[in-house]
Order: structure tokens, then C-alpha cells, then sequence
């Protein structure tokens, strides 16, 4: 960590003595105008709808039906996020979707891994057919209901299983790490087997201490589309004090806007979850997995790009 | 060695392949023996009779979570209904959101719950050739309510409308004693006293009407529509549609039943399909209708009505009292809307609404079961005696609702529904579990209204003074037929949607309508026809 330190600062220090020496060119200047600008229209459009959701979230209704809510809260009130705070439900599949988050992503960390590590070993045979085993479910799959007859014939069909295991391996994710792998100098692993070290040896005491960046960004990775994902649960679960927080949303969302979602004819019953509803609870859904960004993102540029530059 | 294991393994699924269809012809012949499927039957069911297991049963649902109301174990529905019927219900929660999507990968499965409800015909057609759906029309001597209701009523053109090829029905559908049209068009009545324009009667006088309201306020759209999406216009078009003798927008049909000719016609190059175009164009043209009516969201248009930018939206009972006047309410104090009685068309006095309503689909391996009988007892009595959809809706009197002298049911003093009673402080459906859309439709014209405002009970009995519009006869399609038909389904009905916003909005004149029936034409549109008058014709031989 000090050598890291000592080597950012002396960076800045010549990037702020640099306007004595060499002046940057014109052509240079301009550039970094046009991509300040550009750069800055890009934050505002990727921002704008979520800073109008928190502002919604926070408005009174009126204003919102006016149409009168952009980027500030108008007519300030906490009454709705008191209640969805108050839905036992609400609270249950958050819970549900942290916890399938956490478990999933352990398990897909350990799984992919594993395989990714196995397979960056040239000398393994059969190597190819591995490969293209996970390539192959890139491109195919059984299908929708022959995955649901699996998933029930293995008996996981309301359990927890059904929502951490199907997708436990991302293959896109797999090929980064195979890549990352393959980057290590050989000449390390080697040096531990001198030293003693059986294959789990190296994998735990000299190979994932030096992934860190590459674990923390599958980390990510995972986690994000755990705690988004409503598809298989949706799929898997009967039972509503299972489906993690996402699904519950959804019914929400969907619910409100579809006056004839059901195939044609209207609800007799209006559907109708209220404006600052639904952003407060987009609102609520979001920000934990937000928060994970900043913690992690620093380990990210390197983590993706390591594998992709050296392999 | 290969070679002979791959040769075993294609006998052997040659012989498994076999097996199946023996055992499938094998199931047919015993349809109508149910001796051993009475096991907790009545023996002496019939109408009026209060159904009663005469052993605990049990019986899977599929059931369609509702985000107003999600499901509560703990509710006096699942309570009641096992303490009066002895069957208790096992729910499948399904979210609303997808809930035909896993309903489908369900029966695909076959891990379909044995009761399948909230299905909307035809909705039931893909389950029917899977074999996967029982053929409820096997079975209604054991439904004497349901059987009772359709004579009754006179329903039996309208259930043959759900007839299969082989002369069956799959769904049971929810029944009215009188059509309920809820969609129509409401009108800002300030507006009107301001102009001294009286309330529109037809589609001519909201011409009239639209017309005032522009050349009073010209910077307004005097019309402007929601429920545009995911179908363009799907609610006006619908209830313009059913004024003009047609169909379009949500309840487009590729066939339109043409008495005179006594054939069917395809809708889109139909005389009155043109004539409610050629309508909505000069609607449009005029600058009377919003031309992003067809494409804005449902909240842009409550902005715009709420924003006094439009005077005119369509609308129901609910969103009359749950979207437009709240917003009204916030935005321009002293604002009156009203549903005005849906405006009449070339069609008529005609009350367009359908007396069937979504239903329930029973799966095929419930036949199976010991209890079978029992199960189809219970749902007779559940969704079709007067007792069980008044259970269904109100629950238990002097629990959750209360009558006057008069009979009219009212929420008890601690109840609300719908705001019938404000100062309760329980939920009729949050909190009770009554008046649920998985269990709770259809039914007597007093239980039907009983939710009713005034102000609604005044508009359906304008409704109900005008005729129910004339049900098509049955024209089913055979599978290979269906596997035909709905190749040309698709770029047909994109084709006529396409088409029909181009010529409502002016991108197409109306004096191109031949050149666009020809167009019709060379996307299959004859033979579209062709192949459902043939089973048009098929189906009066077989049947009678």
C-alpha cells in the first residue's frame, strides 16, 4: 500500500508542475473541452431520471399529476415513504432479496472461480470441451418449461436453491476471470509448488490474494444482477413471503399501468398504485445496491481490464 | 457398438412413444363414468343448496396477487368458506404482473394447479390442443347453478361462442344477468354550462360539443386520450368501435359476424370500420382530438385533463372517481366531470358490452382425483349460486356488510369499499379478503350494482334500457386451422393498426381506404376469412 501511495503522488506532482514545462498542445486543449462536454451530458442524462425519481418520491401527488416535478421536491412530505415502510410484506422480501443476494453471489464467487482457474491451466485435458460446455449456454438453452420440470424434479422448486443456483455461473463473467488467470505469471504457481504447495495451496495462499481487483469486480457484477433479478424467482416461487423485493415491485409497477393488462378486458377493480408509490419505492429498492458502487469501484477499471489488456 | 445402442434407444423411445398414445386413446372412453369420483360429494346437490364436503377436501388454486390487496392467510374468507364449505383452498400466488405468463409455463409443465381462474377467452385456446385443460362442458350436470344461470339468463348464444372445434367448451366464464359497459367518454360539464352546450347524446353531438369547446379555447385539444398503451387507442377506438357496428382498438376481432350476408367479413376493410375512421379523422383534422392520443401515456393525458389543456378523456366508474377527480380537484377547483352515457353511433342504441367475463379453466388431472365431483360442486357453488357470490363479494352479513330494509347491502359500520363508507376503518378486501377479483364477478343485476355510486347505477340504467349487441355464432378453428390463421394474425393486425393511425391522423387519405383493402388482401386477409367461414360452416353441420 505505501509504494502504491508514494506513486500516486508523485504522479500529481508532475501533472501539476507539467503547465511550466511542457504546455499542452491545442489540439489536446480542445479535446479535453469536447470531452468535458460530452462527459458532462452524459452524467446529466444517466442522473437526471434517478435525481427526478428521489424528487418524486418526495413530492405531494398534486404536483406530480400537475406535472410539476423536475429535479426539487415540491410540496415536501415523508407520508409515503412511512407507508411502504409500514408493508410487513415489503420488508419481508427485502430481507428475502439481501439474503439471496448474499448467498448467490458466495455461491457464483466460489463456483466461477474454481472453473475459471481450472480452466486457464493449458495443460489440463479437455480443456476445449470445457470451454465450449459453458460457451455453449451462451448461445443455448433448454427452454423455459424444461428448466421449470429440472428446477422442480430436483426437488428445489420453493426453496432458496431455486433462486442461488441456476444461475449460479455467468459465462461472461467466467471467460474474464479464465483471462485474469491465464495473465498470472506461470513462474509464481511454480515457485509455490517448490515451496511445498499442493494445487488448493497455490489457488488459496497465492492465487486469490493476488485477484483481489478481479473477485471484488465479479463481486459486483454478480451482486447487481442477484439483487435485480426477478425472473427465476418469479419462476420458482409460489409463495409471496418468498419472492425477494424485486417482484414485489414489479407487481406494483405493472399493476398500476396496465388498466387491461389481463388480456384485454380492465380490471373491474382499478389498479391504481398512486405516483410517489411506485418512486418510493423504486427509490428504496435501488439504494442499497448504489451504495455498494463506491466501496467496489475502485477495483473495478483494473479488475475488468487486466484480464482483457495482458490476455 | 454404437450403432446397436443407438438403434435400442430409438426403439426404445419408439415403444415409450406407443405407450403414450395407447394410454391417452385409453383415457377418452371413460369420460362419463364418475363413480369413483364422488369420494366427499353431495348426493343431493342442486340449486339453492348450501354446498358442504361431506369430508375435509383440499384444492389447489392458482391465484392472481393482486398488488391492491395481496394475499393474507389469516383472512375471513379462507376462514368462512372452509367452516361453510369444508374444503379448504391451497393459493398458488402468482403475482398480477406476469400472471399469464406462469400460468402458461404452469399447464406447459404440467404442474398446473387443479383450479386455474382469472382467464380471459380466448386466452384458453393454446391450452386446449396440450390436452392439459378438462373439457368443462363434459361436466355441467354436476353444476346445476351454473347450468340454471345460462337458461335463466339465455345465455347459451353467448357460450357457444366458446365452443371448440370439437364442440366442447374449456372455460368457465364468469356470467352476468345484464352486459356491464364500463368504458365511456367524460365530459368537463362546466365547460358545457359555460358554452351552454348540452350534454352529448351521440357521437354527432360530441362533434357539435368538441367543436364549441376549440373555438372557445383554440390553444386547447378539446379531446385528448389515455390507455393508449401497449395498444394504440385501445379504449377509444373500442367503445367508437362499438358505436359504429365495429370492432378495433381493444376488442378488435379479425372476423366480424355480417347477418345480412350471413357470413363473416374481415373487420378491417369493413363499411363501418371506414365510417368511425373517417370519423376520428375529421375529429382530428379539426383539431378537436389530441393526434398524441394514440401514443402518450396514461399520466400525460390525466396532465393535460388536470391541467385544463383537454375537457373531454375516456373513462370508467373507477378512474372517473380515483384519477380524474383527485387531480381535478388539485388543479382547477370548481371542475365537473362526468361520465356521460357512452354517445350512440350509426349501430344504434346498442349496449356493447359482453355478458361473459374472465373464468375458470379446470386441469385435466383433477378428473382424476377421488373428488373430482366434490371439486366441481364446490366451484358451482363458489362462483355460480346467488349464496356463494354473495360470500365472494360481501362476505358474512352482519360481520362485514349489513342490509336495510330494502335489502341493499351496505359495508358494516367498520368497513370500507370503494368509499361506500369512508369512516371505516377496515378493508373490505385488504383486510378481509372479500370482494376479490380471483372469486368475486359477475352474478344478478343487484349484486352486480351493489358496488355502485348513484352516480354509476344512473349511467348503467341508461345502459341497460339499450339492447345487448348480437352475438357472433360459433366459427371454431381446428388446431392446424389455428396454426394457420395465426401466421397471418400478426402482420394482419399490425397492417390494420398501422394503418388506421395513418388514416386517423391524416398521414394517409381516406381516399387510398380501396388501395389499403387491396393491400388487405395480399397479406391473407381472404383467406383469413375463408378458413373461418369454412369453420363457420363446419360447426352448423355438426352441431345443429
Amino acid at each position: 500500500m505505501v509504494t502504491v501511495e508514494a506513486a500516486e503522488t508523485g504522479e500529481t506532482r508532475r501533472v501539476t508542475r507539467r503547465p511550466k514545462g511542457i504546455r499542452p498542445t491545442r489540439g489536446y486543449r480542445v479535446f479535453q473541452a469536447v470531452n468535458a462536454v460530452i462527459l458532462t451530458g452524459v452524467v446529466i442524462v444517466t442522473l437526471y431520471p434517478f435525481v427526478n425519481i428521489v424528487a418524486r418520491s418526495l413530492s405531494d401527488e398534486a404536483y406530480i399529476i400537475a406535472g410539476r416535478v423536475n429535479l426539487v421536491p415540491r410540496g415536501f412530505n415523508l407520508t409515503t415513504y412511512k407507508l411502504v415502510m409500514s408493508d410487513a410484506l415489503f420488508w419481508t422480501n427485502y430481507r428475502n432479496t439481501v439474503v439471496y443476494t448474499v448467498v448467490a453471489t458466495v455461491i457464483s464467487i466460489v463456483l466461477t472461480t474454481c472453473y475459471a482457474y481450472v480452466l486457464s491451466k493449458p495443460r489440463l485435458k479437455g480443456r476445449g470441451a470445457l470451454v465450449g460446455i459453458a460457451v455453449f449456454t451462451m448461445f443455448f438453452s433448454g427452454g423455459l418449461i424444461p428448466n421449470y420440470v429440472l428446477i422442480t424434479s430436483l426437488g428445489m422448486k420453493n426453496t432458496i436453491w431455486a433462486v442461488v443456483v441456476p444461475n449460479a455461473i455467468n459465462v461472461f463473467n467466467l471467460l474474464v476471470m479464465k483471462a485474469f488467470f491465464e495473465s498470472l505469471p506461470e513462474e509464481l504457481e511454480e515457485a509455490a509448488a517448490v515451496d511445498g504447495l499442493n494445487t488448493y495451496g497455490t489457488l488459496l495462499r497465492i492465487v486469490l490474494p493476488l485477484s483481489k481487483a478481479i473477485i471484488a469486480t465479479m463481486v459486483l457484477f454478480y451482486a447487481v444482477s442477484f439483487w435485480n433479478s426477478w425472473f427465476t424467482a418469479f419462476l420458482y416461487l409460489d409463495q409471496q413471503e418468498m419472492f425477494p423485493v424485486t417482484v414485489y415491485l414489479r407487481n406494483l409497477i405493472a399493476g398500476a399501468t396496465g388498466a387491461q393488462s389481463a388480456g384485454g378486458v380492465a380490471e373491474s377493480d382499478a389498479v391504481q398504485a398512486a405516483a410517489t408509490l411506485q418512486a418510493v419505492t423504486i427509490v428504496l429498492t435501488t439504494l442499497p445496491i448504489l451504495a455498494v458502487y463506491p466501496f467496489i469501484q475502485r477495483y473495478f477499471v483494473s479488475g475488468v481490464m487486466l484480464g482483457a489488456v495482458k490476455g | 457398438m454404437l450403432h446397436r445402442t443407438w438403434r435400442r434407444a430409438a426403439i426404445a423411445a419408439a415403444s415409450l412413444l406407443t405407450l403414450t398414445l395407447v394410454a391417452c386413446s385409453e383415457e377418452a372412453s371413460d369420460a362419463k363414468d364418475l363413480s369413483g369420483n364422488r369420494a366427499g360429494a353431495m348426493a343431493d346437490y342442486d340449486v339453492g343448496t348450501q354446498f358442504t364436503a361431506t369430508e375435509p377436501l383440499s384444492f389447489s388454486i392458482l391465484y392472481n396477487n393482486h398488488p391492491n390487496y395481496p394475499l393474507k392467510n389469516e383472512w375471513l374468507f379462507w376462514s368462512e368458506l372452509t367452516k361453510g364449505t369444508n374444503v379448504k383452498l391451497e393459493p398458488v400466488a402468482v403475482p398480477l404482473s406476469d400472471y399469464e405468463q406462469k400460468r402458461s409455463l404452469l399447464v406447459g409443465a404440467g404442474d398446473a394447479p387443479l383450479i386455474i381462474p382469472k382467464t380471459y377467452h380466448p386466452a384458453e385456446n393454446q391450452f386446449v390442443s396440450s390436452g392439459a385443460i378438462l373439457p368443462v362442458s363434459d361436466y355441467l350436470d354436476l353444476m346445476p347453478n351454473f347450468k340454471e344461470k345460462i337458461d335463466k339468463w339465455g345465455l347459451k348464444p353467448e357460450i357457444d361462442t366458446l365452443r371448440q372445434s370439437d364442440g366442447k367448451f374449456y372455460l368457465l366464464p364468469g356470467l352476468h344477468e345484464k352486459p356491464w359497459q364500463e368504458y365511456t367518454v367524460a365530459v368537463r360539464t362546466d365547460i358545457l354550462d359555460e358554452l351552454k352546450q348540452p350534454v352529448p347524446k351521440t357521437w354527432d353531438e360530441l362533434y357539435t360539443v368538441l367543436k364549441a369547446m376549440k373555438a372557445k379555447y383554440p390553444d386547447s385539444y378539446p379531446y385528448s386520450d389515455r390507455w393508449s398503451k401497449p395498444t394504440p387507442g385501445g379504449a377509444l377506438l373500442r367503445i367508437a368501435g362499438s358505436s359504429f357496428g365495429t370492432q378495433a382498438g381493444w376488442s378488435f376481432q379479425h372476423s366480424t359476424w355480417d347477418p345480412a350476408a350471413g357470413k363473416f367479413v374481415y373487420t378491417g376493410a369493413t363499411e363501418q370500420y371506414r365510417q368511425m375512421i373517417q370519423y376520428l379523422n375529421k375529429l382530428v383534422t379539426e383539431g378537436l382530438l389530441d393526434p398524441e392520443s394514440f401514443t402518450q401515456s396514461d399520466e400525460a393525458a390525466r396532465q393535460k385533463l388536470a391541467n385544463g389543456k383537454s375537457f373531454v378523456i375516456s373513462s370508467n366508474a373507477q378512474t372517473l372517481v380515483n384519477d380524474y377527480r383527485p387531480d381535478l380537484a388539485k388543479t382547477i377547483p370548481g371542475a365537473k366531470l362526468v361520465n356521460i352515457p357512452l354517445p350512440v353511433g350509426p349501430a344504434g342504441e346498442i349496449n356493447p358490452a359482453s355478458r361473459l367475463e374472465n373464468g375458470v379453466m379446470i386441469s385435466k388431472k383433477a378428473r382424476d382425483s377421488k373428488n373430482f365431483v366434490a371439486m366441481m360442486q364446490f366451484i358451482d357453488w363458489l362462483y355460480y349460486s346467488d349464496a356463494g357470490q354473495e360470500f365472494a363479494k360481501w362476505g358474512i352479513e352482519g360481520t362485514t356488510f349489513v342490509k336495510d330494509a330494502a335489502g341493499k347491502r351496505m359495508p358494516a359500520p367498520d368497513v370500507d369499499m370503494i368509499g361506500l363508507n369512508p369512516k371505516g376503518t377496515k378493508h373490505l378486501q385488504k383486510d378481509f379478503g372479500f370482494a376479490n377479483g380471483v372469486f368475486a364477478y359477475g352474478g344478478k343485476l343487484d349484486l352486480m350494482q351493489s358496488f355502485f355510486s348513484p352516480e354509476e347505477l344512473e349511467f348503467q340504467k341508461v345502459m341497460n334500457t339499450r339492447k345487448p349487441v348480437d352475438v357472433p355464432p360459433p366459427a371454431p378453428l381446428t388446431d392446424a386451422e389455428r396454426e394457420q390463421v395465426s401466421l397471418w394474425e400478426t402482420p394482419l393486425k399490425d397492417y390494420v393498426t398501422q394503418n388506421t393511425l395513418k388514416f386517423i391522423l391524416g398521414q394517409r387519405p381516406l381516399t387510398e381506404w380501396d388501395a389499403y383493402v387491396g393491400e388487405l388482401k395480399a397479406k391473407n386477409a381472404d383467406q383469413y376469412i375463408e378458413v373461418v367461414n369454412k369453420a363457420y360452416e363446419r360447426f352448423k353441420k355438426d352441431n345443429g
